[in-house]
């Protein structure tokens, strides 16, 4: 009994880490209308940045965050006017735009292998002051880095909750993702809003990276399954919805590792495919998506 | 049949031409390892075009093809280590399992929108994977998980599908992909591939006109997946050694989405022109640089992707056509500029 409630919290706390990272997705979809192939990648950038950052200066990951994040919010910032404007200009009359989607698909397998090339495949760990430290809790034990990393990412979830209702910019984000032609109208320039949404979701990938650092891997696929699971959220909670996207992680991440009490650990993957496969064709659009998201 | 021998005589020149140097290639090419690396872009090229039914006619990107493919290796290897059963009639079981599977997923699935779909199709292909990863027998069937099945070896001989050369390989894929293209024609030009055309540009459209879109993408999921099928099993015997990580999983369903859209989804040529520019990168930076740069071609083919689809996002087929009619327009001392002919015809 214990054990499904250790399990069903340590699903909770990773659950909200999965969920930042979808939160970064279902905002670059919420706005462009794109799925953003590539997000796993942007992660296992930011992981291999704070890794680096650890290693180069010693100190602790939660440091990294004030540099990895606005690195890779200028990482996605820049992707998107260079590689992905150009394309998605092209194809602005196209009710779906595949194109991009691909284009994405591209950047990813170029992002992994170069990862690969440059880095090789050994998995890495950062060896930090909070790694492998634990925290008790009524006989549960919990790591305590996926403690922080789950009150870190909680408070950007309700911080960029905050953003998008109350500030100049988060408005103008909402605007652009419920009418883009009347945002457009509005005097809201298309092209920044695109590159802030993609820049503000790679800086939550950096954000869920720095906080993976001390208790995760670190390998140039590391982006694959992360990217899997957050599709997989954002369709659960809707696309283009921040809090959908939480909730979605935490659903995750709690079906994930009580199911693991039950099953072996590859099981659990296919448990999840089957729940995605389950959403998709009984309500799409999520618990807190639109019924049209166009 | 006459439709197609009414093409224009330079289209039909330059395919004969075409054809005659695959069939007299293996006479000129003696080195095994070369045949293999052509009997593998064929192959690629059969795959590619079997993922065109969906991919391209249908207007809809499926990201999970090798899951068809998988499905036709591992049924008919499976039957042959366990029961005997000839690989041949193997290969038919395993395509019809592969076309059953394919309906059965696309029933759900095809009537969602393009993302939603890719996704779908993603985890159902991850889906079959991580499943026969974790299966090691079922009754008397022996799946051996992650290690996969290596197929006995037996006397070199049509009924065993097993040769000692490379060279009736070749032939028989060969064989296969000319079918495949022929079929893909036929489609093309058929009643069904108007409507799917229809279905795939504007669904609520054809909807409206009386076209039953999702019946139609139905059935060519499952020419799609039974195709696939097929040619897993002759990669299986290809190889004489199938696991999951080889026939299953993303890799595979994206290089084989990448070859269409580079090459050109939604045409004949397009996936063969797509295997021909790519499998060689692949090949070649795996023997040049295999050992030192891992994953290098696939960091190329992502380059590839992101360019091709920046200029011409409907894949190379269109731009070589044009070059090649100016190069043959200035060589046979026509007129004009380039064939306003349809692309729905046998390419240059």
């Amino acid at each position: 009994m214990i054990g499904i409630i250790e399990a069903l919290i340590n699903g909770i706390l990773m659950g909200s880490i999965y969920g930042l990272t979808a939160v970064g997705l279902t905002l670059i979809f919420g706005v462009m209308k794109v799925i953003n192939f590539a997000h796993g990648s942007i992660l296992m950038v930011g992981m291999f940045a704070a890794y680096w950052f650890v290693i180069l200066t010693g100190w602790n990951p939660y440091f990294a965050i004030p540099v990895v994040v606005p690195l890779l919010f200028c990482f996605g910032y820049y992707m998107q006017s260079f590689i992905i404007k150009p394309i998605f200009e092209a194809e602005k009359d196209v009710r779906e735009p595949i194109t991009v989607i691909i284009v994405t698909t591209g950047i990813w397998y170029v992002l992994d292998n170069l990862a690969l090339m440059i880095f090789g495949a050994e998995f890495r760990v950062a060896k930090t002051s909070v790694t492998g430290q634990v925290f008790e809790f009524y006989e549960m034990y919990f790591l305590l880095p996926k403690v922080i990393g789950a009150g870190i990412t909680m408070v950007c979830g309700i911080y960029l909750y905050w953003f998008l209702k109350h500030s100049r910019m988060g408005k103008a984000i909402r605007a652009t993702s419920l009418d883009r032609e009347a945002a457009s109208l509005m005097g809201i320039k298309q092209a920044k809003i695109y590159n802030v949404a993609f820049g503000l979701g790679s800086a939550c990938c950096g954000m869920a990276a720095c906080v993976l650092i001390p208790f995760y891997y670190v390998y140039p696929t590391v982006g694959v399954p992360f990217d899997i699971k957050a599709f997989i959220i954002v369709v659960l909670g809707g696309l283009g919805s921040i809090p959908g996207a939480i909730l979605g992680g935490i659903i995750v991440g709690i079906i994930e590792n009580v199911g693991a009490q039950f099953m072996a650990a590859t099981w659990t993957e296919l448990l999840l495919y089957g729940v995605f496969l389950f959403v998709l064709l009984v309500k799409p659009s999520g618990l807190f998506g639109q019924k049209h998201d166009y | 049949m006459k439709q197609l021998l009414n093409q224009n005589p330079k289209i039909l020149l330059i395919s004969a031409l075409l054809l005659g140097t695959l069939l007299i290639l293996p006479l000129v090419v003696t080195s095994p390892t070369l045949m293999q690396i052509f009997i593998l872009i064929i192959l690629y090229a059969y795959f590619t075009s079997t993922w065109n039914f969906v991919g391209g006619f249908a207007g809809v990107l499926p990201l999970g093809h090798s899951a068809f493919i998988g499905i036709g290796a591992y049924t008919s290897t499976v039957l042959f280590q366990t029961f005997g059963i000839s690989p041949w009639l193997g290969m038919i079981v395993g395509g019809i399992l592969a076309a059953m599977m394919g309906v059965i997923i696309g029933l759900p699935t095809l009537k969602l929108r393009g993302a939603y779909f890719a996704l779908a199709t993603i985890a159902v292909g991850e889906g079959v994977r991580v499943l026969v990863e974790n299966v090691k027998q079922v009754g008397p069937l022996m799946i051996n998980g992650p290690s996969g099945i290596s197929i006995k070896l037996a006397e070199s001989s049509f009924s065993a599908f097993q040769f000692d050369s490379k060279l009736p390989y070749y032939y028989i894929i060969l064989t296969m992909l000319l079918i495949v293209l022929l079929l893909t024609y036929f489609m093309m030009n058929s009643k069904i591939g108007y409507y799917l055309a229809a279905g795939g540009e504007e669904p609520e459209a054809a909807e409206a006109l009386g076209i039953k879109v999702s019946r139609y993408r139905l059935i060519a999921m499952a020419i799609s997946c039974f195709l696939a099928g097929l040619g897993g099993t002759f990669y299986a015997q290809l190889m004489l050694y199938i696991y999951p990580k080889s026939i299953l999983g993303l890799d595979l369903s994206f290089e084989i989405a990448f070859i269409a859209l580079i090459g050109g989804r939604g045409t004949i040529l397009g996936p063969v022109l797509g295997a021909l520019l790519l499998r060689p990168v692949s090949e070649l930076t795996r023997i040049y640089f295999g050992s030192m740069l891992p994953g290098l071609h696939l960091v190329i083919f992502g380059f590839i992707l992101i360019i091709v689809m920046r200029y011409y996002p409907k894949g190379l087929v269109e731009p070589v056509k044009i070059l090649l009619n100016k190069l043959f327009i200035n060589r046979l001392g026509k007129q004009g500029g380039p064939d306003e002919t349809d692309s729905a015809g046998k390419a240059d």
